[in-house]
Parts: structure tokens; C-alpha cells; sequence
């Protein structure tokens, strides 16, 4: 069926769109959301929405050659319950907005491609908002057993960095290093402190470089290391992603 | 010549209720290794003319070249009562009925498991692992000096752990020949030391508690008197002995005739209990008038009454010994007119617990699971069928370099050589794998003194060392066959590593011999520590400077044989509040969805005392927990069974309470804050030093609706600065170890003392002078952090006659603000975290303090 991959950026929403590939989906429509181009901070805190790195998918679509749509996240999280019913102003009716208008555009969009591996509170918002557009969710890593994901999304040439970390055991140092690099370090702090190697409870967020869906891959020229939240304990980093071009594969 | 076998031994550790596992115990210089040789040489293990000389016990060339014990030796040794004493042994769980020829009859053979331990204050920790694996201690006080702070410490330690103590009165030799006191006043000295020893009995222990009367009394023959030196000893049993027949008394009658304020008139040939002008007291008249006799007749050289004494006596002097006279003379006829290894054999035998009675009483103090559980039966009933459970509380170095054995009590079951054991470390939880290991006993081995000897099983009630077990346990910990077993619970010292050194290697290509050194280190003392600090540098932290001293120098010359660089030595420090936290403090998670909400305030005076004296526990049933700390402390009750944990280590002084009202999801991080609380309370926000004294209390916690996004990754870190920022708004203070010291002087040098004290920040609180002595007893507290250099100090000062004991006391808050520049506490504070290799300062409050 033709689906639409909502992507972040990030690895999770890239290897969804992969399995969904391989599985004989037609992706017709890239969708993201992204931070209001005049905020403070790159990072909104969203409990939705990967926005560091916001910057970088722009070239997204373009490397897939893919229509990429996108929005600005204008809501805020209103309703933070663990289930989910149409509230306004919810940052949530943003990615419903974006929706209806890709689906205008594609008339025969049928799927809706989304990376939630664990967050249920985000694949509740994804469902509901389908629901209400007569879409599918396609979540190929719904509850996957994390290591062993990780160690499938390096293999099969996903190739993405870290680009913030906000997590105990993790810090600036880690910017920009790889998923393949990240893996033992993970696995590591997870048995010291149960932390989620895939970073699902938001320990950290990447961006991807290359993959077997991009025409062209994304080289990123220049970045700044961002302080979200000096503290001695678990300290808040992301990279800003300041100039990038595409280059043939 | 030793007179028994080990497979005597062995026959005899069967034999349960015919053994006794004893510690001797006592203030530093009151002579107990040289007492403990005379049971030793009744063995046959030293010749017995050697006897009060060898310290057979001090193992070390450097405890025989000091003359003080440092590590504590254990020694297995078989002795037969005579047939006659075997009724003065009471109860049918204290001696074997055996069956000779169809007749029932006591066995006279006993196994007596003998620990000596350290009496220097700063070596006490080895005291406590020698009481653990005992039931029994002998309390040997100088007469001369009498009950000092370490006896009390000792013995306080004693009956905390369910040990019961009899008293022995050494050095009366010196109390004879150099105070010369006449017969009244070694009584009364006699007298006082008992009601001191009692006093401390009953300020710790309770008469109607689970062990009975532990009361010291020579009336009953529980406390004997004499001089471990010359090698003899008596109790009031044996004089009764020998009055009994010329009096047509039962010997236990008249015991308590010979004691306390009875008189004997020598008119009327009655008793009574006041004093006339005919009577006189019968301790007196007829124990020391007699022992007066002979030291007279002997050391003034009286040939004819000495010869007298001794046809009258019975005393049978060998061939080379008849020639001799004064003290050497003295000593044979001593020895052989009152035997010191046949007295205590006597109150060890008659008045110290089977291991059959006392771990009737002793296991719920040591077993920390359910008081019927197949292992808790076992104990109780020291049953060798039941499961092993066996408490390794010590490791000894093995003349195999880095190799150690495993030394312990076995309490129940059978230990063998070959078996296959669950080894549970002080950190196994039951049900879970963490520091648990399932390994064979290479070999069980009997200790001797300075010698091992190996032995095929060891049943319950016995005292052992094993063989293959030390590279799993870093100090100490559970031995068991049974696999639901819980932990025999750990030993709480009495002594705090106060005082710390750091060490490098003079040749920086040796550090890793210095840190395999360090960990063998570790292994061989049951209290020192060492720290591996972030910044690399190697930290021994240990409870003074002269146990730091022999750390030091067992490190260099025999656990990692190479030259090493040490730093001055520096103290612990604690970190505590002294306020409420003046708001209510919030931070976030790193990823913003969640919210903790707590504040700090400073606990009642005296609970973070009681925790770490094991009155409160954080192992207790809550809700008993809570009705003491109600009672106790003030605090509300339901708060009270809301605590979530103590810390750090789970064991701590500080205390987490959960005051929210109706939080959802809150169980589920229950987890992860309890672990930022250990990590917060563990290295406080100040300088990275443990916490003390500190009660947070958790108002409130806003979380992600979702579980994946409030795990540990998330909370832990949030736990820890939300702990800190409460530590930062309540005022926080640093707390400095300080130590009880007594010193014994001569009345001149008391000025002396005042003076080092004064200019050490020290102050007196006791001055007294020793009764029937010169010598003046000054008590006094002294900040550990003025102690470096203190006995040089004093003694340069003295004239080197002021000896100190210093042992540590409290913890005190040093005065000031340790965040205000240029005061005490925050020069402390900005060493310690530049000795630590943090960053410079302590972390302003917005690092931790997140606005709404």
C-alpha cells in the first residue's frame, strides 16, 4: 500500500521506513514536524516529537527524492494522560493537521510509517490520529527486544549519529559518535542503571547519514555542541547541525 | 609435646555440648596474650616454664617485637576435666551425657576454641570478628589500672552480639609487690572493678534478656584472680576447696562466704555480716591472708616458714627448683600451688555456653532471614544435620603469597573438604544472582596458633578455616548449602575508618602490584578500605594512626613488595544539614517529563547513632521500626512506616521518607530513587563524602504518563540532584570525627596534658585519680584531625609519661558555613574535593534546582 514515513531525522523512523520498504510498501510522502523557526531552542522538550536536528531534514527528502511535507509544531503537550482523545492546541492535532494535508495530496495514501519501538504513549497518539483519518499505523519495531534492533540497524547500513544525549552515564563526548560505536556503551548503562539502548526513553536522539533508501547520502560539514542543562550528574547536549550538503553515493 | 591428636580433635567436635568457643578480650597492655599462654601450655603446646613469656598467640615478628597483639589468633585445644569438677557444670545442654558399660556418665573431655584478640583500640575491628564467631569471653582487667575505655568498648561489643563475659583480675602480682596494698584495699580494688564490669554489663545488657543473669560475681566463681606473668590463678572455688572439709560446708556454700561483706569470727567460729571487733572479712582471712603468707615467706627469704608452706601446702617443687628463692621461687610456688591453665580451664568449662545453649539465643541476632526457615532451625538447634551455614568473619594471609583462608563459625551442618557451597557475599540478595557464587571447599583446616592443620569435615558449633573460597568474599560473609538461604548479617564495628592516607608507587610502573597489593589489603583487615578514587589516587582508610601504620606496612612488605609514596594522613568527614530546606526543591529529568519534588532537614540528635549502632535497622519490621522511632524520636507515626530506605550502602544514617499524598505510577520509581539516594548519600554534594544525620523526604513527583519514559536513566540522575539541591537550601554542615581519649600519668605531668590538649582543639571532661595508685586518669575528647602526632606530642611533653588511648567517640559538627569562603569547613571542603580531583567549588544550587 502507499504509506507516508513521519521521520524525525532519526534512526528509528528511518529503519521503519526500511522494513516497510522491504515488505513491499510503497513510500509515497515524507511528513515532519518541526520547531518554530524563531525559537529559542532548537530542543522544545516535546513529548512527541524529536525536534534537535530539525535542520538536517530538509535534506531528508531530497536524498530519498522523496515529496517531503512539514509543519511547524505550533501545540503544546496538553494533554500528557496516558491515553489519548482529541484536545485542542495539543501538539498532537499538529501532526493531524500535517496529515489531512498529505493525504490530500496522495488520495491513495493508506499506511502511516512510525519508529515507536516502546513509547506507547506515542503510538497511542499515532493510532488515534489514523483513526481519525482512516490511515494504518505500520510499526515494524513495536516492542522489539532493543540490543538486538540496535545491532540489526548497523548491519543493515543505516548509518546515523548522535546528535543529544540526556541521560545518566552519557555526555557530550558521545555527540557524533555511531549507532555501532554507541551499541556497547549502551548496553552498559543499561545494566548499571536500566537505561533503554535504543534510547526510547529519550537518552538520546541521532540523526541519519546514509541508508540503502537515500539516493544521495547527507555530509554534514559543520556542527556546534549545544548546552541544554549544565549539571554535574546527567548533563543535557545536542549537536547543532549548522551546514550540510548532499553528495552522490 | 602436644597432649592431644587432631583426631581427638575431631572425635571432640562432635561432642557439642563439650565445646566452648571463646574470646579473651580486653584493654590494651592488661595481659591477655600472656594469660592465654597458660592455657596453652595446659595443652602442651609451649613448655610451661615458657609460659607468660612466648605470647604464643602473637603470631607476627613485629606483635612479638612490640609486644602487642595486632591480628587476632585463633587455637583449638583439648582438655579433660577432672571427674570431681564435672558437677559444677550446669544445665544438660553445657556437657555430653556419654554411655560407659551400660553406665550414664559426663564426659570430661572438652574442646575449647580459644580467639585471642588485639586490645589496642585501633585493631578493635579484629575484636569484633573474633566475638562473632565465640560465644563466650573471658574480660581480663589490670587490677592495677582497672576498667579502661577499651574494656568497654570490648565488652559493650560483647553483649551487643550475645556474648557472655566472665572477669579476670591479672596482674596482681603487681599489685602486691610494687603497690604493696594490704589485704582490705586489694579488696576493695577488687570490689570496684567488679561493680565497674557490672555497671557496664547492665547499662548494655538486661538481666531478664535471652541469655539470663550475666552478671559478674566471684561468689559463683565466674571471675577468678592472679597473675598471667608468673602463671597462676585462682577462683574462689579453689580456696573454698580447700576450707571446705575443716568447715563441713558444701564448696559452693562457701563460696559466697568468701566474698563481699561476710566476716568470720574467729572467736565465736561464726559468720556474719557485719563486721566486729573479732571478725574479719572472709576474702580477706582466708584468700588473701594465705597468698600475703607465702609472698612474704619467699620474698623476704624466710627458709624455715617457706619449707613449712610447702610441706603444709602439699606443693611438690622439682629437684632445680628448690635451690631457688625471692621471685623466681616465687613464681614455681605459685604455680604449682594455684595452676593459672587449671582455673580458667575451670570458668571456661563451668561457666561459658555451649554452642548448644548460646545459639539457642544468638540466632535471630544472626541470621537475618525468617526465624523459621530450615537454616534459622538449624542454627538454633546447632543441628550438624541441617543445612551448613557458615559466617566467615575474617581472612588470614596463608604463607602462599595473596592466598588467604577463610575463618568462621560454623553454626550449622557439616563443612567439608571437596563440598560443593553457595558462598553469599554481605551484598547477595536472596533470590538474585549478585554476589553469589557456587564453588567447591578445597580443603577445611583446623587453626593453631602459628600453625594450620588440615581435617576432613568441621560440624556445627566448631570454629574454621577454609581453603578456595577468598577470591570470592572481599571481608567476610555466608557459607551455605541451603539454597534459600539469607545472609548471616554482617558485623558492625565500633570503630569508623576515620583517618585516611593516600598511597602511589614510588616507581610508577609498579601500580598494578599496588593495586593487587591494595586488594589483598582489603582481604586481610576486616575494617580497613580502600578507595580507588576517580581522580586515580589509591586511598587506605583505616581507624588510626597506628592501625594505618601496620596497613602501611603490611602493604609495602608483604601484599605488594614494593617501595610506596604515602600522603599525611587526612580524616573522614561527613556531610549533614542543620535546617529544614528553606523551600520545597524541584528538578527535572534529563528528558524534562518528569518532576521530583523533596526537602532535607537534619534528624533527631541521637537516631543516625542508633542506626549505626544496629537499635535501628534498616532490616527491621516497619512497623515495630516505626513505633520506636515514634516513641523515640517524635516522629509521626504513618511518615515513620513510610521510609523507603536508609543510606547509604541501605544501611546508613540518612533516611528517605515518602510523604506524597496519592502519586500515580510512584511505586514504579521507587527503584531508581532509591538508588540516586544511596548515590547522593553515598558521595555528598559538599565534597563527595558520605552523609550523615540527614532525613529528605519526597513531597511530590510529577511523571511521563508512559513507563518507558521514567526509567532508571531518567530518575536516577533526577533522584540525585533533587537530593542535592534539598542537601544545598538546608544548610548544609560538615561533621568531624572525634575520639575519646584517656590517659594514664603520674599527677605531675597532668599540666602537661592540658596544655597539648588546649593547643589541639581538645577538652577535658573527666579527671580521676586511680584509687591505691599515684596515678592520675585524664578523659578527654580530641578531634581526630588534631590527632596526628598526638602520643609524640604528649609524650615529649610528659616526660613520656602520659600514655594515650584514643578511640573514636562522635561525630561533631565543625562550626561554620562550609559554602561561605574563608571559614574552616570550606577550606575543608575545596582540599577534600582538590585531594578528590572534582571540580574546583562546590556546584552552585541552580545545577540542581530546576525552576517550574
Amino acid at each position: 500500500m502507499e504509506v507516508v514515513g513521519l521521520i524525525s531525522g532519526g534512526k528509528d523512523s528511518c529503519y521503519n521506513l526500511m522494513c516497510a520498504v522491504k515488505d513491499g510498501h510503497k513510500i509515497v510522502a515524507l511528513a515532519n514536524l518541526h520547531p518554530p523557526k524563531n525559537a529559542e531552542s532548537e530542543e522544545l522538550d516535546s513529548y512527541m516529537y524529536q525536534s534537535v536536528g530539525a535542520d538536517g531534514v530538509e535534506l531528508y527528502g531530497k536524498a530519498m527524492d522523496i515529496p517531503l511535507y512539514r509543519k511547524e509544531i505550533s501545540g503544546k503537550p496538553k494533554n500528557q494522560n496516558y491515553d489519548y482523545e482529541k484536545t485542542d492546541g495539543d501538539e498532537v492535532e499538529d501532526l493531524y493537521e500535517l496529515l489531512v494535508e498529505v493525504k490530500k495530496q496522495h488520495p491513495n495514501l493508506k499506511g502511516v510509517s512510525a519508529g515507536a519501538i516502546l513509547s506507547s504513549y506515542q503510538k497511542i497518539r499515532v493510532e488515534d490520529i489514523c483513526r481519525r483519518l482512516d490511515l494504518t499505523p505500520i510499526c515494524y519495531l513495536w516492542e522489539r527486544e532493543q540490543n538486538e534492533l540496535l545491532a540489526e540497524m548497523v548491519d543493515s547500513g543505516l548509518d546515523a549519529i548522535l546528535i543529544k544525549v540526556a541521560a545518566i552515564g552519557l555526555n557530550e563526548k558521545h555527540l557524533g559518535k555511531t549507532l555501532g560505536e554507541m551499541a556497547p556503551i549502551m548496553k552498559n548503562l543499561q545494566d548499571k542503571f536500566g537505561v533503554h539502548p535504543c534510547g526510547e526513553g529519550g537518552e538520546f536522539e541521532s540523526f541519519v547519514r546514509d541508508c540503502p533508501l537515500f539516493k544521495k547520502s547527507i555530509v554534514i560539514d559543520e556542527t556546534e555542541i549545544v548546552t541544554h542543562q549544565d549539571d554535574p550528574i546527567a548533563p543535557v547536549f545536542y549537536l547543532r547541525l549548522k551546514k550540510m550538503h548532499l553528495e552522490d553515493k | 609435646m602436644v597432649n592431644f591428636t587432631i583426631d581427638e580433635i575431631r572425635a571432640l567436635m562432635d561432642r557439642k555440648r563439650n565445646i566452648r568457643n571463646m574470646s579473651v578480650i580486653a584493654h590494651v597492655d592488661h595481659g591477655k596474650s600472656t594469660l592465654t599462654d597458660s592455657l596453652v601450655s595446659k595443652a602442651g603446646i609451649i613448655a610451661g616454664a615458657k609460659a607468660g613469656e612466648t605470647r604464643f598467640t602473637d603470631t607476627r615478628k613485629d606483635e612479638q617485637e612490640r609486644c602487642i597483639t595486632i591480628k587476632s589468633t585463633a587455637i583449638s585445644m583439648f582438655f579433660e576435666l577432672d571427674k570431681k569438677d564435672l558437677d559444677f557444670v550446669k544445665g544438660d545442654a553445657q556437657v555430653e551425657v556419654v554411655e560407659v558399660d551400660g553406665k550414664k556418665d559426663k564426659f570430661n573431655g572438652f574442646l575449647i576454641n580459644l580467639i585471642d584478640s588485639p586490645g589496642h583500640v585501633d585493631f578493635s575491628s579484629e575484636v569484633t570478628a573474633a566475638l562473632r564467631v565465640t560465644d563466650g569471653a573471658l574480660v581480663v582487667v589490670d587490677c592495677v589500672s582497672g576498667v579502661c575505655v577499651q574494656t568497654e568498648t570490648v565488652l559493650r561489643q560483647a553483649i551487643a552480639e550475645r556474648i557472655k563475659p566472665i572477669l579476670f583480675m591479672n596482674k596482681m602480682d603487681r599489685a602486691l609487690l610494687e603497690l604493696q596494698l594490704g589485704a582490705e584495699e586489694l579488696f576493695q580494688t577488687f570490689q570496684r572493678i567488679v561493680e565497674n564490669i557490672n555497671v557496664i554489663i547492665a547499662t548494655y545488657g538486661d538481666d531478664d534478656g535471652p541469655m539470663g543473669a550475666i552478671m559478674v560475681d566471684p561468689s559463683i566463681g565466674n571471675v577468678g584472680f592472679g597473675s598471667g606473668l608468673h602463671g597462676w590463678a585462682f577462683t574462689l572455688k579453689q580456696f573454698s576447696e580447700m576450707y571446705a572439709d575443716k568447715f563441713g560446708v558444701q564448696v559452693d556454700k562457701l563460696m559466697k562466704n568468701l566474698w563481699g561483706d561476710r566476716f568470720f569470727d574467729l572467736k565465736t567460729k561464726k559468720w556474719s555480716s557485719t563486721q566486729t571487733d573479732d571478725a574479719k572479712r572472709g576474702f580477706c582471712q582466708f584468700v588473701l591472708d594465705p597468698i600475703f603468707m607465702v609472698f612474704d615467706a619467699i620474698m623476704n627469704i624466710k627458709k624455715d616458714k617457706t619449707a613449712a608452706l610447702v610441706e603444709k601446702l602439699g606443693i611438690k617443687l622439682a629437684a632445680d627448683e628448690k635451690d631457688l628463692e625471692g621471685k623466681p621461687l616465687m613464681k614455681a610456688f605459685m604455680r604449682k600451688w594455684l595452676p593459672a591453665g587449671d582455673t580458667m580451664l575451670q570458668m571456661i568449662t563451668f561457666h561459658l555456653p555451649s554452642p548448644v545453649t548460646a545459639q539457642r539465643y544468638r540466632m535471630e541476632m544472626l541470621y537475618e532471614g525468617p526465624h523459621d526457615d530450615e537454616a534459622a532451625v538449624a542454627i538454633k538447634n546447632c543441628d550438624p544435620n541441617g543445612p551448613l551455614m557458615m559466617y566467615v568473619s575474617k581472612m588470614v594471609p596463608t604463607s602462599d603469597k595473596g592466598r588467604f583462608y577463610a575463618f568462621g563459625r560454623v553454626f550449622s551442618g557439616k563443612v567439608a573438604t571437596g563440598m560443593k557451597a553457595r558462598i553469599q557475599g554481605p551484598n547477595y540478595i536472596p533470590g538474585k544472582k549478585e554476589d553469589l557464587y557456587e564453588k567447591t571447599i578445597q580443603r577445611t583446616i583446623l587453626m593453631m596458633g602459628r600453625y594450620i592443620e588440615p581435617i576432613d569435615d568441621i560440624p556445627s558449633g566448631n570454629i574454621a578455616g577454609l581453603v578456595g573460597v577468598d577470591q570470592y568474599l572481599v571481608k567476610g560473609g555466608t557459607i551455605t548449602t541451603f539454597k534459600d538461604a539469607h545472609n548471616m548479617r554482617v558485623m558492625k564495628f565500633s570503630v569508623s575508618p576515620v583517618v585516611r592516607v593516600a598511597v602511589e608507587a614510588k616507581n610508577p610502573a609498579d601500580l598494578p602490584k599496588l593495586v593487587e597489593g591494595l586488594k589483598r589489603l582489603a582481604k586481610s583487615d576486616p575494617m580497613v578500605q580502600c578507595i580507588f578514587e576517580e581522580s586515580g589516587e589509591h586511598i587506605i582508610a583505616g581507624a588510626g594512626e597506628l592501625h594505618l601504620e601496620i596497613c602501611l606496612k603490611d602493604l609495602e612488605e608483604d601484599h605488594a613488595c614494593i617501595p610506596l609514596k604515602k600522603s599525611d594522613p587526612v580524616v573522614s568527614y561527613r556531610e549533614t544539614v542543620s535546617n529544614e530546606s528553606n523551600q520545597i526543591c524541584l528538578s527535572k529529568s534529563p528528558n524534562k517529563h518528569n518532576r521530583l519534588h523533596c526537602t532535607a532537614l537534619p534528624m533527631p540528635d541521637g537516631l543516625a547513632d542508633d542506626i549505626e549502632g544496629g537499635t535501628v535497622n534498616a532490616r527491621d519490621e516497619f512497623k515495630a521500626r516505626a513505633k520506636i522511632l515514634a516513641e523515640k524520636y517524635n516522629y509521626d507515626v504513618t511518615e515513620a512506616r513510610k521510609i523507603w530506605c536508609f543510606g547509604p550502602d541501605g544501611t546508613g544514617p540518612n533516611l528517605l521518607f515518602d510523604v506524597t499524598k496519592g502519586v500515580q505510577y510512584l511505586n514504579e520509581i521507587k527503584d531508581s530513587v532509591v538508588a540516586g539516594f544511596q548515590w547522593a548519600t553515598r558521595e555528598g554534594v559538599l565534597a563527595d563524602e558520605n552523609m550523615r544525620g540527614v532525613r529528605f523526604n519526597i513531597h511530590d513527583v510529577t511523571l511521563h504518563a508512559d513507563a518507558i519514559h521514567r526509567g532508571g536513566g531518567q530518575i536516577i540522575p533526577t533522584a540525585r540532584r533533587v537530593f542535592y539541591a534539598s542537601a544545598l537550601t538546608a544548610e548544609p554542615r560538615l561533621l568531624e570525627p572525634v575520639y575519646l581519649v584517656e590517659i594514664q600519668c603520674p599527677e605531675a605531668a597532668v599540666g602537661g596534658i592540658y596544655g597539648v590538649l588546649n593547643r589541639r582543639r581538645g577538652h577535658v571532661f573527666e579527671e580521676s585519680q586511680v584509687t591505691g595508685t599515684p596515678m592520675f586518669v585524664v578523659k578527654a575528647y580530641l578531634p581526630v584531625n588534631e590527632s596526628f602526632g598526638f602520643t609524640a606530642d604528649l609524650r615529649s611533653n610528659t616526660g613520656g609519661q602520659a600514655f594515650p588511648q584514643c578511640v573514636f567517640d562522635h561525630w561533631q559538627i565543625l562550626p561554620g558555613d562550609p559554602l561561605e569562603a574563608g571559614t574552616k569547613p570550606n577550606q575543608i571542603v575545596l582540599d577534600t574535593r582538590k585531594r578528590k580531583g572534582l571540580k574546583e567549588g562546590v556546584p552552585a544550587l541552580d545545577n540542581y534546582l530546576d525552576k517550574m
